[in-house]
């Protein structure tokens, strides 16, 4: 029985568009689903878990990449505090749309709204496509666990909440667990965030309990839609997918004029291009055609696009025949704050059908994620690949992963790193020139008489300030005025006693302390500036291992610095391999050094030879280890019965060396790229 | 389970070639080699035969060849099935001249004496056995230029089965002493009596098999150098002229590997390992028996072991029995491939499944001249005496003429990193470090022929 939704065009006053939002783990995602059950949008036969993650990927890992916007229809009396659940009558289902009520009339269960909401992404790497969705919205549930309190992200998601104005309405999950204490938690709310600790919902997602009142509350504390500000449509995008048949599905917010129709020729304000809509509709959660949407709904548009690239999320829709002129206050693109490099895991050494493959499998994942960035690179040590930029870890995870797992390649990849900017003295072109291996070119970010982006001060004569992604793409060490890297303000929240490790580790890591603030009589949040480079790898394992897995964090980029940096190149067998190469402190460098080529002699497997493997920077080497020869590699029993067995083994040994790449006549594993990340602290 | 499944391949490969209609699932028999081997017009005699016999007292915790302890007396059933295909075998070969035996198990020694007259009589009928006659007939010339060897377990050598055996023309018996360390013997699962070993070949001695053979493991968990030499000395005082020293190795599927997995036992490491593998060899060399493959070593040439010898010189043999694995030419010579297959590993599947007397089988390599290539490389660079390089490169330039160059150019290599060596003979042998890692000398060169 699937809710197609009433055909009554429904005003403005009576349709709600909000998000959850939350920590993560904190049962956003089932919550979700309760609300779908509740107003009875799916069977209860129906409601798999967490419902609205639709990729493989995210039911696996537990996560939820991307966002989606869903329709459900309610009946609420104004004023009321608590609503019954839908599920005492059956869901519209007839052609007209009616609610047939089981138990008393449809009216008589209030007046019917529609609510559009947004299910979003809570894990850091993806905060861009949270504050997307909120741009959508006029209220957030804001999603906090009974058991767990308010962590780093319900602080982050909560501010971009704040900012945009949203209404807020706090729910304390999971109150069906013994230990939950959803009372202190919700003073954890009012300290932190200043909401009032009575205006919290006590909710258990699992059990249903609490469902009726966050109902209510959806209807009767968050506003509805704004007024139309021009007759003109405006619609924002606030998100798009890619699907095999349909093409680029379009989510969109309508803000102002009339209703868009199917049929209508659409234009994008931001890029100039016009579409023809093809297909109107709203999941709910299975799509549903509609045939127009107005102002303050939500929907999707078809529109024959065949490629992501080809819409900008955050532009504006308006019609081709009536343009407005305006386009609505859009979002920042996302921002990749770490790169690396993708090779194909193979022994060729020409560029040759693996790497062709790769191409297209990045080409094909691409039209589903615009929000990571590839560019060809050639590598003496790696061949042919692809220097690429994410969101943040967790992205660069997911999207080896979904490559792997959906273009059948296989991998290589080098450790990430993040962008710096170099402030150099001369010719910047000439610097782009010369340093420039493939791949994401370094750009100009300010030339001399400029500002240094984010701050008042000014570039000096002669110089240019220059952005790179991949160290090895340094310019010449004598032109480089200064080296700056990303610096983040770090917020952590964790029980009071892990608070003295944890500033060693964030000193320890090159963090200047800011603050420190009270959030319960147990837990505090500490506040750093810490380089964007020392947190990417194992900053968050290392914080989650010494809280005892209490402790949690969310950073947001501050801008560029600049520091005593230098770039150290690693040697293996004497031959430098770029792939290697990192930008250190000049300070941490000999120990960082002795490290990384300690981690790559138990990396590297023996070989017939002995391999030595040295850090250096410039050409003084300041560390070395060296790999023995191996000693003993032979089958001890081989007669006629193990020929066959035996030769495949041999044969095998080749493929086993897929993951694998050749640096002169040095094997190296796809693990050895990533021991540039460890800290060794 | 794996071998099943190849099983079931090569069975829709096979399908309409089977003899029997009744038969449920076609099946692949060794007659799809033999067959077209003993049909063609230049083959050459083969003068070796294999053959397994599967049973074991208990299952040893290192071993992953295919034995079982017998729990239904099917000795019998075995050895009449054993019969017909030895029948058959003999039949479809021309009723060969054979020069080497190698019996193997499983136990052999195992088998009922009486059982045992039955397969060498059945031997006698279906080969031309003269050459072992010979040597029974002269006892005192131990090297008659044929070899029938019988694997042992040391507490199941007796008079009689020696005396049996003796009669039926073995001349040489392999005793799995394996260590004499009470210790590491527990380890093994092998429960003998160490002292059981000298009795087992003053046994055999006196019975006039005048070859024994004692097989030794090495880098048990735990072994030290001093334990290794102990054991190496025990054998040395026996008077034996051939002993192999094996590595232990880890085979997956065994119950020493799981208990290894489990933390239980820890290997000893290549480093350990390569330092008792270098000491047997100066010590076994020094008490005058030379190393001649990696892990065999004899007191004189003629005390190398014949029929292992073909293994690794890549001649021809036959195989009978569940599990036993054959190699047979085409065309006449090395250079037109080679078939190789193997039974069917079930003692059941063995003893039900029959066509003309020939067994089911299991694996099948059908003749490829560049894979034989490849397996002359990891087998004969095994030996001492290496690889005749002139023929080989003549082969190669026959078969895959393209890769001379790339093999060539790593010959050189190899040699450049003293790996290897073209010796005065026009031979390519491993030197000393080189034979330590002879796996990975020989995967570098196969892989120029891939």
């Amino acid at each position: 029985m699937s809710a197609n939704p009433p055909n009554t065009s429904l005003d403005r006053a009576h349709i709600r568009n909000f998000s959850i939002i939350a920590h993560i783990d904190h049962g956003k995602s089932t919550l979700a689903d309760r609300l779908l059950q509740a107003t009875n949008a799916v069977s209860a036969r129906e409601a798999k878990e967490q419902i609205l993650d639709s990729m493989d990927l995210e039911r696996e890992r537990g996560i939820t990449i991307k966002a989606s916007a869903v329709t459900v229809y309610h009946r609420h009396k104004p004023g009321s505090k608590s609503d019954d659940l839908e599920t005492d009558y059956e869901a519209p289902a007839d052609e007209t749309g009616e609610h047939r009520a089981v138990k008393g009339t449809a009216d008589e269960h209030g007046e019917l709204f529609m609510l559009n909401f947004i299910d979003t992404p809570g894990h850091v790497d993806f905060n861009y496509e949270v504050s997307r969705a909120l741009k959508a919205c006029e209220g957030a549930i804001l999603v906090v666990d009974a058991t767990q309190g308010v962590q780093a992200q319900t602080v982050v998601n909560a501010y971009l909440a704040i900012n945009e104005d949203l209404a807020i309405v706090p729910v304390i999950n999971k109150i069906d667990l013994p230990s939950a204490r959803p009372d202190d938690m919700a003073m954890e709310v009012e300290q932190v965030l200043g909401i009032r600790a009575e205006e919290c919902i006590y909710v258990s997602a699992k059990t249903g309990q609490g469902i009726k009142e966050l109902l209510a509350a959806i209807c009767e504390k968050f506003p509805p839609p704004r007024e139309p500000v021009t007759p003109k449509l405006r619609a924002l995008i606030f998100d798009a997918v890619y699907d095999d048949y349909r093409g680029v599905i379009t989510y969109v917010r309508v803000m102002d004029g009339g209703q868009l129709k199917v049929g209508d020729k659409i234009r994008m304000l931001g890029t100039g291009r016009t579409f023809q809509v093809t297909d109107l509709g709203k999941y709910t959660p299975k799509p549903v055609r509609v045939p127009t949407l107005g102002p303050g709904e939500t929907g999707y548009i078809v529109a024959a696009i065949r490629s992501l690239k080809d819409v900008r999320i955050g532009d504006t829709v308006t019609l081709e025949l009536d343009p407005a002129t305006e386009p609505l206050p859009g979002y920042k693109p996302p921002m990749q704050m770490v790169f690396c490099d993708f090779y194909p895991a193979t022994t060729s050494e020409t560029k040759g059908s693996d790497f062709e493959q790769l191409r297209d499998a990045m080409e094909k994942l691409s039209l589903n994620d615009s929000s990571f960035t590839f560019q060809p690179v050639h590598s003496d040590a790696l061949g042919f690949g692809f220097r690429c930029g994410f969101l943040g870890l967790l992205h660069m995870d997911i999207i080896q992963e979904r490559l792997e797992r959906e273009g059948n390649v296989e991998i290589v990849q080098t450790a990430p790193t993040v962008s710096y900017q170099v402030l150099i003295r001369g010719d910047a072109n000439q610097a782009v020139k010369t340093s420039n291996k493939g791949g994401i070119p370094p750009t100009v970010v300010a030339g001399a008489g400029q500002k240094f982006p984010g701050t008042e001060q000014i570039i000096p004569e002669n110089r240019t300030l220059l952005e790179v992604h991949n160290p090895a793409d340094l310019p010449d060490p004598s032109s480089i005025e200064d080296i700056r890297e990303p610096i983040c303000k770090v917020d952590i929240i964790l029980p009071k006693e892990y608070i003295g490790d944890v500033m060693k580790l964030c000193m320890d890591r090159r963090g200047i302390y800011k603050s420190q603030s009270f959030i319960s009589s147990d837990r505090e949040m500490l506040t750093f500036e810490i380089p964007l480079a020392e947190i990417i790898y194992d900053f968050f394992d290392k914080l989650k291992g010494m809280t005892s897995g209490y402790g949690t964090m969310d950073y947001e980029l501050l801008g560029y610095r600049p520091d005593n940096l230098v770039k150290m190149d690693i040697l293996v067998n004497g031959d430098p391999v770029e792939a290697l190469s990192i930008i250190v402190h000049r300070e941490r460098a000999e120990h960082r050094g002795r490290h990384l080529v300690s981690k790559l002699r138990e990396q590297i497997p023996r070989h017939q030879f002995e391999i030595p493997v040295q850090a250096a920077i410039g050409s003084k080497i300041i560390a070395r280890e060296t790999i023995k020869s191996f000693r003993k590699n032979v089958t001890a029993k081989c007669y006629g019965g193990d020929v066959s067995r035996k030769r495949k083994l041999l044969e095998k040994q080749k493929e086993g060396k897929k993951r694998m790449k050749s640096i002169g006549s040095v094997e190296i594993p796809q693990e050895a790229f990533m021991a540039v990340l460890d800290q060794g602290d | 389970m794996v071998q099943h499944s190849r099983l079931e391949i090569l069975g829709q490969h096979a399908a309409g070639e089977t003899n029997s209609a009744d038969e449920p699932a076609a099946r692949a028999y060794a007659s799809r080699v033999v067959g077209p081997w003993s049909s063609g017009s230049d083959r050459e005699t083969v003068r070796s035969l294999y053959f397994h016999v599967p049973f074991c007292f208990h299952k040893c915790h290192y071993c992953d060849f295919y034995s079982f302890v017998d729990t239904q007396d099917r000795q019998q059933p075995f050895v009449d099935r054993l019969e017909r295909e030895l029948a058959a075998l003999g039949r479809l070969a021309g009723h060969p001249t054979l020069r080497t035996v190698f019996v193997g198990g499983g136990t052999p020694s195992l088998l009922k004496v009486d059982l045992w007259e039955r397969l060498l009589a059945a031997l006698r009928t279906h080969f031309d056995m003269s050459e072992f006659a010979a040597s029974a007939a002269d006892g005192a010339d131990r090297y008659a230029g044929a070899e029938f060897t019988v694997e042992c377990n040391p507490e199941t050598v007796s008079e009689p089965l020696m005396a049996s055996l003796r009669a039926g023309g073995v001349n040489r018996v392999s005793i799995g002493a394996q260590s004499f360390n009470p210790r590491h013997l527990k380890t093994l699962e092998r429960w003998h009596d160490p002292d059981s070993v000298p009795r087992a070949v003053e046994l055999a001695r006196s019975a006039g098999i005048a070859r024994q053979s004692i097989d030794l493991i090495h880098a048990l968990p735990g072994q030290t150098e001093d334990e290794w030499a102990e054991d190496l000395d025990r054998v040395l005082s026996l008077g034996v002229t051939h002993v192999s020293c094996y590595t232990l190795t880890y085979e997956p599927g065994t119950a020493l590997t799981a208990r290894m997995r489990r933390g239980e036992i820890e290997p000893a490491g290549e480093d350990l390992e390569a330092c008792l593998y270098e000491a047997a060899v100066s010590r076994l060399q020094s008490a005058g028996l030379s190393r001649y493959e990696i892990s065999n070593f004899a007191a004189s040439e003629s005390d190398r072991s014949m029929h292992n010898l073909a293994y690794w010189r890549q001649e021809q043999w036959l195989a009978a029995g569940p599990s036993a694995s054959g190699h047979l030419w085409r065309g006449g010579s090395m250079r037109g491939g080679s078939w190789r297959w193997k039974n069917v590993p079930r003692l059941g599947d063995y003893l039900s499944l029959d066509d003309n007397g020939l067994a089911p089988i299991a694996e099948l390599e059908t003749p490829d001249p560049a894979r034989l290539l490849r397996e002359r490389l990891m087998m004969g660079l095994r030996l001492e005496e290496g690889i005749d390089a002139r023929d080989f490169l003549a082969d190669t330039v026959a078969i895959a003429p393209d890769r001379v160059e790339r093999l060539s150019e790593e010959i050189t290599s190899l040699r450049d990193r003293g790996l290897l060596r073209s010796d005065v003979r026009g031979r390519w042998t491993l030197s000393e470090r080189g034979l330590l890692v002879a796996d990975d000398v020989a995967a570098t060169l196969m892989r120029t022929l891939a």
